[in-house]
């Protein structure tokens, strides 16, 4: 899935031995809402000025520079066999299969056409189906999807390339695993959620510990590197018991990468979420006691706290990249890739192509509608300008290094620091106070206090924050 | 967009797209003709006085001609700011590039001879100039040797342009050249020679270098590896000047 703001690829953490402290009160008294920096600025941001001339003109820039960005494709697969209540993607439930072949042939014309606005040197290095579903397409569907992809784009060929794909253990078996393994596939992410029965059960998602162990099996056996999986927390009906239970059950699958996310009940936005019966859900000191919980148990696993809502083996490539201080942010959360241009695919993806962001149309009929046209189904979009640009860079240096070195930040910008960021360094220094950042004329550090808070402390530099521009958020923990 | 940066918070950009404007009494700090008309004691105001109209014009916006080949010739242009190629389209319909002009530099000045222009000129990106008409040019240098003197030094200038692209070389020596070339011409208009920005398309430079669009990027990624460069974007960065130089040295011995 690609996060409602957009996911990007924000600059990321040097060394960042600072694990995190868990303040339950002083969590609780940050816990309002705000973006998730996965873009800047945030997707409620983009406008329909943007459409295909300016997608064009970002693609023919970006193949103008002197070393072009090699590519990330992220593809979009909406189809779900059965509907989750917490989920907030973009996604249609249904168990006709003869759609996937409407959309798989819709989404064949608009690989062909974006791909031709890129130079045959810029190789794809970086590959991710998320969804929806990515395995509701069958194996067929799939070595037919890749093969298009390959045919029309430049597919790095070295053992480097990350190419990923999200997976539904409940509709995946061993067979089809291997099948993917040999199309290039060789990084997997699971969702899983929680395994307490009732918690499942609540929300719509019953899935086994055998049907996970599975295709993660599977995957190490077809060569796969990494294995990552998802646990939400704040689900209705989720116990700390239960839920350390569940975390005792991922550790022993021994995924290289875990994410917990903090479930952002917002029906009014989410039309899923509707079924979910709000009376369960925890509370806010329980919210708060499961995220406890999950950083105390994941850290004794053996897992480094990377930010936000990610984790990694010790020995993972991210913490490695994190230790080295190579570490970047992406749209799927923490990568040791480098500067893409992410080209979204499908409907509903986001693209992030030289200094634009841009999303597909949000729903199939206008998806379709374009592309029956001839026309990217390019909807809406924006070009950052240099404002934009420096503050991303401070953001996600923030979010991922922990850190600003403000002399060559200003330098490199050419910023009188203190005057340019006057309003931000003022909106910082409640949060200074409060211990979770350190500040001087040198730099900028988040705090072991201020670490499970970064995007409150983002959001003192975001311009659009303060103007009221930005709605729809999820709670920050 | 206003040239002039107001945003108390930023410092002037590398290399800053536009000096300043002059004013009533003294040129524009990148002025092509300054030092000249200076040289022979003719301020601004002694030049107001001779009816020496200098229009500034722009911005033309990247992809903007600021003429076409066989236009009829009535001008000649200082850049002052943004940059400029200059481009011919071979008889299979190719585009040639022929060259690139900084602020500072002049273009238009082959154009003397033929009274049309040989070449068009684009800008690559937001571009502003100083448009001297050539009659009150011509006037001004008959009355002023040293502003003759000076328009025979660019011309000669010009001329001598293009042998940086001649001879047997390796790419790596042309891009070497071509960025030492750059970074010259950027500090003698007092901008930074180290650090500065590659406005013009990779296409265009390996059509000027005549070399493939990739091998310009791979050339460039090389460097880079060297360390002998640092990219981000466009801006470029040179950092290890020497080991550029000795590269780029058998080209420009030439």
């Amino acid at each position: 899935m690609q996060a409602v703001e957009g996911r990007d690829r924000l600059r990321c953490m040097k060394n960042h031995a600072t694990a995190a402290e868990f303040d339950a009160a002083l969590i609780a008294r940050y816990d309002t809402t705000g973006p998730r920096y996965t873009s800047y600025p945030a997707a409620t941001s983009f406008h329909a000025g943007f459409g295909e001339a300016q997608l064009r003109d970002c693609a023919a820039d970006s193949n103008d520079e002197p070393i072009p960005r090699p590519l990330s494709l992220y593809v979009h697969v909406p189809f779900c066999m059965s509907p989750c209540f917490y989920c907030g993607c973009n996604r249609i439930i249904t168990r006709d299969v003869r759609l996937a072949e409407r959309y798989l042939a819709s989404l064949y014309r608009e690989i062909e056409m974006v791909a031709g606005m890129f130079d045959r040197d810029r190789q794809v290095v970086q590959l991710h189906f998320g969804g929806g579903t990515p395995n509701f397409l069958d194996a067929r569907q799939m070595s037919e999807l890749m093969d298009s992809l390959e045919r029309h784009f430049a597919f790095a060929r070295t053992p480097t390339r990350e190419f990923g794909i999200e997976i539904d253990p409940r509709y995946a078996d061993a067979a089809y695993i291997h099948a993917l393994g040999a199309l290039g596939f060789n990084r997997m992410s699971v969702g899983i959620q929680d395994f307490d029965p009732q918690v499942q059960q609540a929300v719509n998602r019953i899935q086994s510990i055998e049907q996970t162990r599975e295709v993660i099996d599977a995957a190490r056996e077809s060569g796969f590197r990494s294995v990552s999986v998802d646990l939400i927390y704040g689900l209705p009906k989720q116990t700390i018991d239960g839920f350390s239970r569940t975390l005792e059950q991922v550790a022993g699958l021994c995924p290289d990468r875990i994410a917990a996310y903090g479930y952002a009940h917002l029906p009014q936005l989410f039309k899923a979420q509707k079924q979910l019966d709000a009376h369960f859900l925890p509370d806010a000191a329980t919210r708060l006691q499961l995220l406890g919980r999950a950083l105390e148990m994941l850290g004794a696993a053996g897992y480094v706290y990377i930010g936000m809502d990610h984790f990694a083996r010790v020995d993972d490539e991210l913490a490695k990249a994190q230790r080295d201080g190579s570490l970047q942010r992406n749209f799927q959360g923490y990568s040791t890739f480098g500067q893409c241009d992410i080209v979204g695919l499908g409907v509903s993806a986001i693209s992030r192509i030289g200094n634009s962001y841009s999303q597909n149309a949000r729903e199939l009929p206008g998806y379709y509608a374009a592309l029956d046209n001839g026309s990217l189904p390019v909807a809406r979009g924006v070009v950052l300008n240099e404002d934009d640009l420096i503050r991303r860079e401070l953001i996600g240096e923030l979010m991922c290094h922990g850190k600003l070195d403000i002399r060559g930040f200003a330098q490199r910008h050419r910023l009188k620091f203190p005057v340019y960021f006057a309003d931000s360094l003022t909106l910082l220094e409640p949060l200074k106070d409060d211990g979770l950042v350190e500040l001087n004329n040198e730099k900028i550090a988040v705090t072991a206090r201020g670490r499970l808070l970064l995007r409150n402390i983002a959001m003192c530099f975001d311009a659009y924050a303060r103007s009221g521009t930005q709605v729809r958020h999820s709670r920050v923990i | 967009m206003d040239p002039v940066n107001l945003n108390p918070g930023r410092l002037p950009s590398v290399p800053n797209p536009i000096a300043d404007d002059g004013t009533a009494s003294t040129f524009c700090s990148t002025c092509a003709f300054a030092g000249a008309c200076l040289a022979a004691g003719y301020g601004k105001p002694e030049l107001q006085e001779l009816h020496c109209l200098v229009e500034h014009v722009g911005p033309f916006e990247a992809g903007e001609h600021i003429f076409r080949t066989r236009d009829p010739f009535r001008a000649i242009y200082a850049v002052r700011g943004g940059t400029v190629k200059t481009a011919v389209v071979n008889r299979e319909g190719h585009e040639q590039v022929l060259g690139f002009y900084l602020p500072g530099e002049v273009i238009g000045l082959n154009a003397i001879y033929p009274e049309h222009y040989p070449c068009d000129a684009v800008a690559l990106e937001a571009a502003y100039f100083c448009r001297f008409s050539f009659p009150a040019m011509s006037a001004l240098a008959a009355r002023m040797p040293s502003v003759q003197q000076h328009l025979f030094r660019m011309l000669s200038k010009e001329l001598g342009m293009v042998s940086v692209l001649a001879g047997d070389h390796t790419t790596d020596e042309r891009m070497a050249a071509f960025l030492m070339d750059l970074g010259e011409r950027y500090a003698a208009r007092r901008f930074s020679g180290t650090r500065f920005r590659l406005s013009m398309s990779r296409n265009d430079i390996a059509n000027y270098l005549r070399l493939a669009t990739e091998t310009v990027s791979r050339v460039l990624g090389r460097f880079r590896d060297q360390r002998i460069l640092r990219i981000d974007g466009r801006d470029l960065e040179i950092l290890d000047q020497p080991r550029l130089y000795e590269l780029a040295s058998r080209v420009m011995n030439d």
